[in-house]
């Protein structure tokens, strides 16, 4: 991304609530989001003073459109669909530097993680779409068999709507394909994946948090 | 000291790091340590259950967590991730709010291998064991993150700056480095969808390693060494290769050096024999 498509992307985008003159300062449902987004991650965002010392922590806070420091603002103030509309939550890489040097305890990391999740079942098309699909491929591999093969995952991502042809066009494929050479020819392939006998607990778990 | 441990390996090691679980077994036997695996272990879900499903987060660790309180054993893990993720479900566990399938107290140990091993104890039996120490091996070893933070949880003090590996890579011999980027993250699974932000979160590394005057890297997390290791596979050509260890490999060679092999180090794509072999470690 260059600079200044980020720095587009910064803007607030335009939706009828957030017209200039119209927006909120608190937003739609007062400290609602607030509270929630507390009360499920156990983080402590309220403490956040805007030090910036998660920002400057993260090692990828280039690359985000909300920067760490505005995504507490944001959730304090209640600006919960910019969030869930943001690259930020998929760029995140959960290294965790923001929650070790929050001077507050605020706990950032967790919250970008529990708002990928929200995006996640939000319905927003994610900005980030290969990272989106893989999460979720991976789990279906996780249920699948219990573990997680390597290339069998991988192979999975490529057979999902649109992966494959998005990296034909940008000429991952081609790196894609000559890595797996690479690594079949340094026998880190295992081809046949380990299924786990008691694969139906796992399946269990997946039934039962669908409510089935 | 009962020397018995639970062995999580993990996903990885059955797959891309299968170099590390050959060695991990070597050196667990050399120590006279007994790693039993845990019987039909599960994937921990890793980042994917943590960023999509924060109650199978606590729930597929679990299972492995109850699994091993069941064989009455603590757990050891070679993978960063696994780590941390055991340890979160088990934090978890032990707030009591989730429903869990399996009887589980959440009361059994979780060791990171690096700090099992480095604790004064087992660097003295290693030290021992060691029969041929990698002498003028220059090293700066890679922690990652999932190792050491967030450290409430982890339990890491020291997550600055941490040194279970400087320890074992200088109990093995090795001339270890001090350098800045010890818990620099390498990007983790970003490059699935974003490979420029992985390559400049890798290439910094590796950047700096040899900056810092370092002839290897000595890492314990199998993403790690599959970052650092996969980005110099077609860069050969304009930098010298930075050979990227698990430091089980270096403390194998240590351990055999009569017996090893450059079938030991061929899963490698920077490959480490012509240095080895240089410093007259390996025949």
């Amino acid at each position: 991304m260059t600079e200044k498509q980020a720095e587009s992307q910064c803007e607030p985008a335009e939706s009828p609530s957030d017209a200039p003159g119209r927006r909120r300062l608190i937003g739609d449902r007062g400290s609602h989001f607030l509270n929630r987004m507390e009360a499920e991650t156990g983080a402590n965002v309220a403490a956040c003073y805007q030090c910036e010392r998660c920002t400057n922590a993260c090692p990828v806070s280039a690359y985000m459109d909300i920067k760490p420091h505005q995504v507490i603002r944001h959730v304090q103030l209640g600006w919960r669909d910019e969030l869930l509309r943001s690259a930020t939550v998929w760029v995140c890489l959960s290294c965790e530097m923001c929650t070790t040097y929050c001077p507050n305890e605020v706990g950032v990391a967790e919250t970008i993680l529990h708002l990928r999740s929200l995006s996640a079942r939000s319905g927003i098309a994610p900005q980030e779409r290969q990272l989106a699909v893989f999460h979720q491929t991976f789990l279906d591999e996780l249920q699948r068999f219990g573990r997680v093969n390597e290339a069998w995952l991988m192979a999975a991502l490529n057979r999902k709507p649109g992966i494959l042809g998005e990296k034909w066009r940008t000429g991952q494929l081609k790196t894609e394909l000559e890595l797996g050479w690479t690594l079949w020819r340094k026998g880190k392939l295992k081809l046949l994946p380990q299924r786990c006998a008691a694969i139906h607990e796992i399946r269990a778990l997946y039934r039962n948090r669908r409510g089935g | 000291m009962a020397q018995k441990l639970a062995f999580y390996p993990g996903c990885s090691l059955e797959g891309m790091a299968n170099d590390y679980a050959r060695s991990i077994a070597a050196v667990f036997e050399q120590l006279d340590i007994t790693l039993v695996e845990i019987e039909d272990w599960s994937c921990c879900g890793a980042t994917a259950a943590h960023s999509l499903d924060e109650t199978m987060a606590v729930l597929l660790p679990a299972r492995n967590l109850a699994a091993a309180e069941k064989m009455g054993l603590d757990i050891v893990s070679p993978c960063a991730n696994c780590f941390n993720r055991l340890l979160f479900s088990r934090a978890m566990i032990r707030k009591k709010i989730y429903d869990i399938p399996w009887p589980v107290s959440g009361e059994i140990e979780v060791y990171d291998m690096t700090r099992f091993l480095a604790r004064p104890e087992m660097v003295a039996r290693i030290e021992q064991r060691v029969l041929k120490p990698l002498k003028g091996l220059k090293v700066v070893c890679y922690y990652g993150c999932q190792m050491v933070r967030p450290p409430r949880l982890t339990g890491f003090t020291d997550y600055e700056n941490p040194l279970t590996l400087d320890r074992l890579a200088a109990a093995a011999g090795a001339e270890v480095l001090d350098w800045s980027y010890k818990t620099t993250c390498c990007g983790a699974s970003i490059g699935i969808g974003r490979r420029d932000i992985q390559e400049s979160l890798t290439a910094r590394l590796l950047e700096k390693a040899r900056e810092t005057g370092a002839e290897a890297i000595v890492v314990s997390c199998p993403l790690c060494q599959a970052n650092l290791d996969l980005f110099q596979r077609d860069r050969a050509p304009r930098r010298p290769h930075l050979p990227v260890f698990y430091f089980t490999e270096l403390l194998r060679l240590a351990f055999e050096a009569d017996k090893g092999s450059a079938d030991w180090f061929r899963a490698h794509i920077a490959d480490p024999v012509p240095l080895l072999r240089a410093k007259d470690l390996l025949r």
